[in-house]
């Protein structure tokens, strides 16, 4: 039970790592600040790094929204591989759909979900459900999304520039905001690799606590600190490049400044909120970014359609990946026949998954068409300085 | 419910945010006008760019140091 656990622990960051590369990366591609190739490269590495520089264990797996601890309910390694069932059967049809959603709720529903079957309601915090994931939900694509939405204001604003004779728009050389944005979503990488890939860790130190083979109050063992900081590097370079095409061009299309300033948003959102006691969801908060950032500049549309999808999927994802994990929990509770049942169609239904995927296939190549985007920058750059030539003769 | 501290979160990321994207964007436009043929000083102009690349460096290097748990402990 507890090799089948750690298993399905890295296969969950591994799927985290592979669904969160859009938060980071998915502007930095669309705009071509990036090559996406190298982008998730730079991600995964960034992961990596960041994974090893926090080791530092939760005390608790749910966050305190299952009353667990020394004088609450004993969480069995049954119910973190329900959860975690859960979690990963989430994020796959999620990133089958494109759609991006947030890694940690679906492990709290997952886990929600198995220890209300395994061992009853009252072992949910509801005000800690209530206040760690559904009002966050709301909240932080509504900050991240204003936050964005100014910055992409005040961004084309600043760097808008006319003539002052002619009132003619001359070059507006915007493209030094690609420098930017490789930054800023450098950030990003970083700050979801110390945060995301340490709930692994912790996740795997706790299973090899309560099967006694570590010391209570031990840290992670390095090899669980290795396993779970590569688990979500592959993750991260193996790209989820369907939700990558989401992020990047299905929402809005986003232009250099743009992507500036829906990172910036991000990272600043993220680091706030780690830092200031009110978590907010790395995936929501630059969901919400991206979507203000399209408001913000003009002529671009934001496609409404794509973002109620989203939205629903957020929806779903608490009691989608805890009826999951309560079925999981269910079989697991019929003893060692129900584990093997449930750890063989839970193979089953991510092979299924995957083998739908190749159906239609995204990936670096086609994730967004950034040679396209590229030559109509280009494009249109010839052609306002063949503009602005006329105009610089007059004057001289 | 912790309403003061997702009131602080949001006032924390609007300050930062703004600051950053509007020294940057500063920092782009004052290197656009340097690149003008009819600028005057326009080595003036790319320092004050670099200036404005500068802080916006300080502050990618401090989200660093918030992000590393190692410093902040």
């Amino acid at each position: 039970m507890v090799a089948l656990v750690i298993a399905l622990a890295l296969f969950f960051d591994f799927t985290n790592g592979f669904h969160d590369t859009a938060n980071a990366m998915a502007t930095p591609i669309a705009t071509g600040a990036i090559k996406p190739k190298t982008a998730v490269a730079l991600a995964a590495v960034l992961n990596l790094v960041g994974a090893f520089l926090s080791t530092e264990v939760a005390k608790t797996i749910s966050g305190g929204l299952i009353r667990e601890g020394t004088d609450g309910i004993h969480i069995t390694p049954d119910i973190i591989f329900a959860g975690l069932m859960g979690a990963v059967l989430w994020n796959m049809v999620t990133w089958l759909k494109g759609l991006p959603s947030s890694s940690s709720h679906a492990l709290f529903g997952g886990l929600i979900g198995a220890a209300v079957v395994g061992i009853g309601f009252h072992s949910i915090n509801f005000e800690t459900v209530l206040q760690k994931v559904i009002l966050p939900a709301i909240f932080a694509p509504l900050i991240a999304g204003l936050v964005a939405y100014i910055c992409t204001r005040l961004a084309y604003a600043l760097t808008s520039r006319h003539d002052p004779e002619t009132g003619d728009k001359l070059t507006q050389k915007r493209g030094g905001f690609r420098t930017g944005q490789i930054f800023t979503s450098s950030l990003v990488a970083l700050a979801h690799g110390t945060n995301d890939a340490q709930k692994t860790m912790g996740i795997i130190t706790l299973v090899l606590i309560a099967a006694g083979t570590q010391t209570p109050g031990s840290g992670p063992q390095f090899w669980v600190i290795a396993a779970c900081a590569f688990a979500i590097a592959i993750g991260t370079y193996a790209g989820g490049w369907r939700i990558i095409r989401t992020m990047g061009s299905g929402l809005t299309e986003v232009k250099p400044a743009q992507g500036f300033s829906a990172e910036t948003s991000t990272a600043s959102a993220i680091l706030a909120s780690s830092h200031l006691g009110f978590a907010l969801s790395t995936t929501q908060v630059a969901s919400g970014s991206v979507i203000g950032s399209g408001l913000g500049r003009k002529g671009t549309s934001v496609r409404w359609g794509t973002a109620g999808k989203i939205a629903l999927g957020w929806l779903f994802t608490l009691p989608a990946s805890a009826i999951v994990g309560a079925l999981t929990a269910l079989l697991v509770g019929t003893g060692v026949v129900g584990v093997i049942i449930a750890a063989v169609a839970g193979t089953a239904a991510v092979l299924f998954m995957f083998v739908a995927s190749r159906k239609s296939h995204v990936g670096h190549h086609n994730a967004v068409e950034v040679e396209e985007a590229g030559h109509a920058v280009r494009f249109r750059k010839k052609k306002k300085s063949r503009k602005t030539t006329p105009s610089e003769d007059v004057q001289r | 419910m912790k309403w003061l501290e997702l009131l602080q979160v949001a006032g924390v990321t609007l300050f930062s945010a703004v600051t950053l994207v509007v020294l940057y964007s500063l920092g782009v436009r004052l290197t656009a006008i340097a690149g003008d043929a009819q600028q005057k000083s326009p080595g003036l102009m790319r320092s004050l760019a670099y200036v404005c690349f500068a802080i916006c460096g300080a502050a990618v290097l401090f989200g660093i140091y918030l992000i590393v748990p190692y410093f902040g402990k």
